[in-house]
């Protein structure tokens, strides 16, 4: 059993070593070949693939730190849009407000002024009214003074007699009823 | 105007590969890739690797000297193909996987692209001396119509499968991966298909040990064969003609060096996500 393996082996051997020869395949040629190509692979590893995708590993980052840029850029323009509108409208309402205010105070200032203008008439009007009576006052007891002088004089010399007190605050009381009448 | 460049370009292409091509060689291209020189330990095919190598290199450089947040020029070329590359792979391997293996992936698809469109420039395997046969030996020869290139990516691939396999898995996860029955099954119904699924776990155990084999093959075979195709086609006619059979199969070979750069880093990230389906879910 072993010896027929052993021939089988010997004979595969053998063809293999004539398919191997037939071929050209020897150990000196196949390690040169496989040197050759494992410069190859060293070659391109090192100065190509590692190089290129290097590169091409950055542009790709750059590329997605562009989107994100872009992105958070959109999102903070948006904000900034937001934040405008809303600062608008807050300062639209305000200035509103601030109007509204303004009118309102401008009304109550007028109103006030005027209320104090007419007060200030009013006042004027009284004093004027206080001291027009005044005179009138004083006028009125001057005249009645003056009439009361002139009856006195008047009838002391009609009658040729000195006139009593009471003579004088009679004929004077009856002067003044008949003028006021 | 948009097609008259490529197509004088593919012209001119073919007619200088002719020239270089001399008598109309009909013997082919020899299966193994031949020392550039008796006693030099170099092959013609090293020699494209690494023109292929300096080519990427170059670029490389060229694109990322003075690298600028708005690109421009290679750097606006080189961004885009990355990038591309990088959101593609993404769709198959997830955004898990893909950061902790993008670097592979996408070495796998530019190198077997860069050295497929190189092996098709005028004078590769057109240009040598005659061996002992009377065969062309040329001086350059496709990078990838050698096995030992093929085999070497294929390799590399099965121990990074293996790495990121068992570290997204671990070994349990892994072997659970393999052997363990799927799906919703209880009781005696779980019981029957434990050896069931044993049985498919060997099978996809034979599965993954095949599939570098099938790698290597598949691009050696493609390369190869399109350059046998075109040095085949070009014998058949005198040498000032031998451009224009030629010319057609041309432009399909642009074709297939993307195509199976294409396929080689298609598969390469399907098996490993079909591997780390759930990797990364815990980071989620």
């Amino acid at each position: 059993m072993f010896t027929l393996l052993a021939i089988a082996a010997e004979s595969q051997q053998n063809a293999v070593s004539e398919l191997f020869g037939k071929f050209g395949v020897n150990w000196p040629y196949f390690i040169a070949s496989c040197l050759n190509f494992l410069l190859v692979i060293w070659v391109l590893k090192r100065y190509a693939f590692g190089p290129i995708q290097q590169m091409l590993e950055q542009r790709r980052e750059r590329i997605a730190e562009g989107e994100e840029k872009l992105k958070l850029i959109e999102k903070q323009l948006a904000e900034s849009e937001a934040t405008t509108a809303a600062a608008i409208a807050k300062a639209s309402e305000e200035a509103l407000r601030m109007i509204n205010e303004a009118k309102q105070g401008a009304a109550a200032f007028s109103e006030q002024k005027a209320q104090e203008a007419i007060a200030q008439a009013q006042q004027i009007l009284a004093k004027a009214e206080t001291a027009a009576k005044a005179d009138r006052d004083r006028l009125n007891l001057e005249l009645k003074r003056e009439i009361g002088r002139l009856v006195a004089a008047t009838t002391a010399q009609v009658a040729g007699k000195i006139l009593t007190p009471d003579d004088q605050r009679r004929l004077n009381e009856e002067a003044l009823a008949k003028v006021e009448a | 105007m948009r097609l008259l460049f490529p197509t004088t370009a593919v012209f001119l292409l073919t007619s200088f590969a002719a020239i270089a091509g001399g008598e109309g060689e009909a013997a082919g291209l020899p299966l193994d890739a031949g020392a550039i020189w008796p006693g030099v330990p170099i092959t013609n095919s090293m020699l494209m690797v690494w023109l292929s190598v300096a080519l990427i290199t170059l670029f490389c450089r060229a694109a990322t000297k003075q690298m600028a947040l708005v690109p421009a020029g290679f750097q606006n070329f080189a961004e885009w193909v990355v990038e591309s590359l990088y959101d593609f792979l993404s769709n198959i391997l997830g955004a898990y996987m893909v950061k902790k293996t993008f670097w592979f992936f996408a070495t796998i698809f530019l190198f077997i692209l860069v050295t497929n469109l190189v092996g098709l420039l005028p004078g590769v395997g057109t240009i040598g001396r005659y061996n002992e046969h009377g065969h062309i030996s040329g001086f350059l020869r496709g990078g990838n119509a050698d096995l030992n290139m093929t085999m070497a990516m294929a390799l590399i691939f099965a121990v990074l499968w293996f790495y990121w396999a068992l570290a997204e898995n671990g070994v349990a996860g892994f072997l659970s991966h393999t052997f363990a029955p799927k799906g919703d099954f209880h009781g005696l119904m779980r019981l029957f298909m434990v050896p069931i699924f044993l049985a498919i776990g060997v099978l996809e155990l034979i599965s993954i040990a095949v599939r570098p084999v099938a790698l290597t093959f598949r691009l050696f075979g493609n390369i190869y064969g399109g350059e046998q195709t075109l040095e085949k086609l070009m014998g058949l006619v005198p040498a000032n003609l031998a451009f224009l059979p030629a010319l057609p199969f041309y432009f399909m070979e642009l074709l297939v060096g993307f195509v199976q750069a294409l396929v080689f880093m298609l598969l390469t990230a399907v098996f490993l996500r079909l591997i780390c389906e759930h990797a990364g879910e815990a980071h989620h």
